[in-house]
């Protein structure tokens, strides 16, 4: 079997699986995921929250987490919520907005 | 790979290789070991039941809100009303969000164990010995209750304590665990001065003001606190004047400092105490205006509807309060029934449609984080909004709107076939609530789980 490279479309899409529950979207287009570097198997997830004290906090990241090590090639994963910059609705994508109603931006 | 990821802009996607799902394990991601829902799942079941069954009797005995409340079976009524149902589901909805929204742990779980037995133990005979207008019990009762409210305030204090600074919502906690303290301690000196025939107030006087310290130093101070967090986690907006939300909860705190002192000495500068009072709402509304108004998300959903038609309802019990705290309102039949229209339009309107609109928020999340929240990245999981029925609870809302209407209206003129039409609406509206809550709870025994479907290729857009 030839592992999957683990490209940035093949990490965006596994990451689009992950849904915040309350707004009922995707964390990608949510604009929730900041960053995802790779090296040697490892990856490091740099996203954030809606709201700082979310009560999903730890779900959410921890369902990153699960997600990730679930591809092939993916040794660890280190997930690290982040608060600067704070998320803002202008991160979102079209998609996103529309499936949250947002009505800016 | 960059911040603010500028790689993911317009990638296609393809299926990924994937290894065996490894065995789920609770999340404890940021170091915040989640609290059980188990628990807080109880008290909001004990609330629901409590408030099924004051309905039930209401039903049954509508002439109860046609007279005067100065009557056992009311005040027992109003004990199971206020202790059995919004006191259990406010407490078990801060031991799970107090911890989450603070970002730190509950001091002990295992206090919250005892407190649901006291609780529970303490309500219920309180309210059989309220019926059958037993002092000695109440007293009895009602310290089993005081030792469970006793560990509910430490636990709480202790989790508060453990996060430095202050902001707004800390102060506004803090202050309703201060109020809750002492009404409670009022409580238990006027079951005490019944019993051994002792008071130097006038006992109307006496409960008037520990109901004031019950429903606005607890039940207002903790809708105005949580709403500074919720409100804008909700809407996607953001709290907009740190220092009006300050304002908002000290000015509560003095007003209702003035009133349980002019309420209990029967001053006539019970309109002062009110307006303090009611400035602090008004800077409420005003911070919630704001945060409405500066919100990113266009369309609220219905939990939302219920709890911000509740906060409005703060405009006619603010007119109500100061109405009757007037040192010249004359004391006639319909004066002494807009009492008991004040005290609906206060437990039930604001508080108990409140809450409603919060449970549908709360019940879900506790739901969704016994069932789903460790399958979240393994499986496809449930939202929340999946979990009930959005007609059931529109129709929900407009029944309870039409029923307390009703009420309020039979109330002020002591219809009793009214009131019993009032109580019918809202008995519609809760048992559409209870099918939603049913609804809910299904997913806590029968969790909808379901495989990742093979991924097909699409475009992914701009982040």
């Amino acid at each position: 079997m030839i592992a999957t490279p683990l490209t940035d479309e093949l990490l965006l899409e596994t990451l689009r699986q992950v849904i915040d529950p309350e707004l009922g979207v995707n964390i990608v287009d949510l604009g929730l995921v900041y960053s995802v570097s790779s090296a040697a198997g490892r990856l490091r997830v740099a996203m954030t929250l809606t709201t700082p004290g979310c009560p999903m906090h730890d779900s959410i990241a921890e369902g990153v987490k699960n997600i990730l090590l679930a591809l092939d090639g993916v040794a660890g994963v280190e997930v690290e919520v982040v608060w600067d910059p704070p998320w803002h609705p202008s991160m979102m994508t079209e998609a996103g907005r529309a499936m949250t109603g947002v009505r800016k931006y | 790979m960059a911040a603010m990821s500028p790689i993911f802009n317009a990638v296609e996607s393809k299926p990924a290789a994937r290894k065996a799902v490894l065995p789920a394990a609770a999340p404890n991601l940021a170091g915040i070991r989640p609290a059980s829902v188990r628990l807080p799942l109880c008290f909001v079941l004990a609330g629901v039941l409590s408030l099924l069954i004051g309905v039930a009797f209401l039903l049954a005995q509508p002439d109860l809100l046609a007279m005067y409340h100065y009557t056992p079976h009311l005040i027992a009524l109003t004990h199971l009303f206020v202790l059995g149902f919004i006191c259990s589901i406010v407490m078990g909805a801060m031991y799970q969000l107090v911890p989450v929204t603070l970002e730190t742990q509950l001091y002990s779980e295992r206090l919250v164990q005892w407190q649901f037995a006291a609780h529970v133990a303490g309500f219920t005979g309180m309210v059989w010995a309220f019926w059958n207008l037993n002092p000695a019990l109440v007293g009895a009762f009602g310290s089993l209750l005081a030792l469970g409210i006793g560990l509910f305030v430490f636990n709480l204090a202790r989790t508060l304590a453990k996060v430095k600074g202050w902001n707004a919502i800390k102060f506004g906690i803090g202050s309703a665990l201060f109020w809750l303290a002492s009404a409670v301690a009022a409580g238990l000196v006027l079951a005490a001065s019944k019993f051994w025939s002792f008071n130097p107030f006038q006992p109307l006087a006496a409960m008037h003001a520990h109901a004031h310290l019950g429903v606005a130093g607890v039940f207002v101070m903790m809708i105005v606190t949580v709403s500074y967090k919720l409100v804008p986690m909700f809407t996607l907006s953001e709290l907009q004047s740190e220092r009006r939300a300050w304002w908002s909860v000290a000015l509560l705190n003095f007003g209702l400092l003035g009133a349980f002192v002019t309420i209990l000495l029967q001053s006539p500068l019970k309109p002062a105490s009110a307006l303090v009072m009611i400035g602090g709402l008004a800077l409420y509304g005003w911070e919630i205006k704001a945060i409405l108004r500066a919100r990113n998300r266009g369309s609220l959903d219905w939990g939302m509807k219920y709890f911000l038609t509740a906060i409005t309802l703060l405009v006619p019990v603010s007119i109500a309060a100061l109405a009757l705290s007037w040192p010249r309102l004359p004391l006639t039949p319909f004066t002494m029934q807009l009492e008991n229209v004040y005290g609906l339009l206060a437990l039930t309107g604001l508080v108990g449609l409140a809450i409603l609109g919060m449970l549908y928020k709360i019940a879900p999340f506790l739901v969704w984080f016994h069932s789903y929240s460790r399958h979240i990245g393994r499986a496809k999981v449930a939202v929340l909004a999946d979990m009930y029925s959005v007609p059931l609870q529109i129709a929900g809302y407009w029944s309870f709107l039409a029923g307390l209407a009703v009420l309020c209206a039979a109330a002020a003129f002591s219809h009793e076939q009214g009131i019993r039409w009032g109580v019918s609406l809202l008995a519609l509206s809760l048992a559409i609530f209870a099918i939603n809550l049913g609804k809910i709870l299904s997913h806590f025994v029968r969790p909808k789980i379901e495989p990742f479907s093979p991924k097909k290729p699409c475009p992914a857009a701009n982040l």
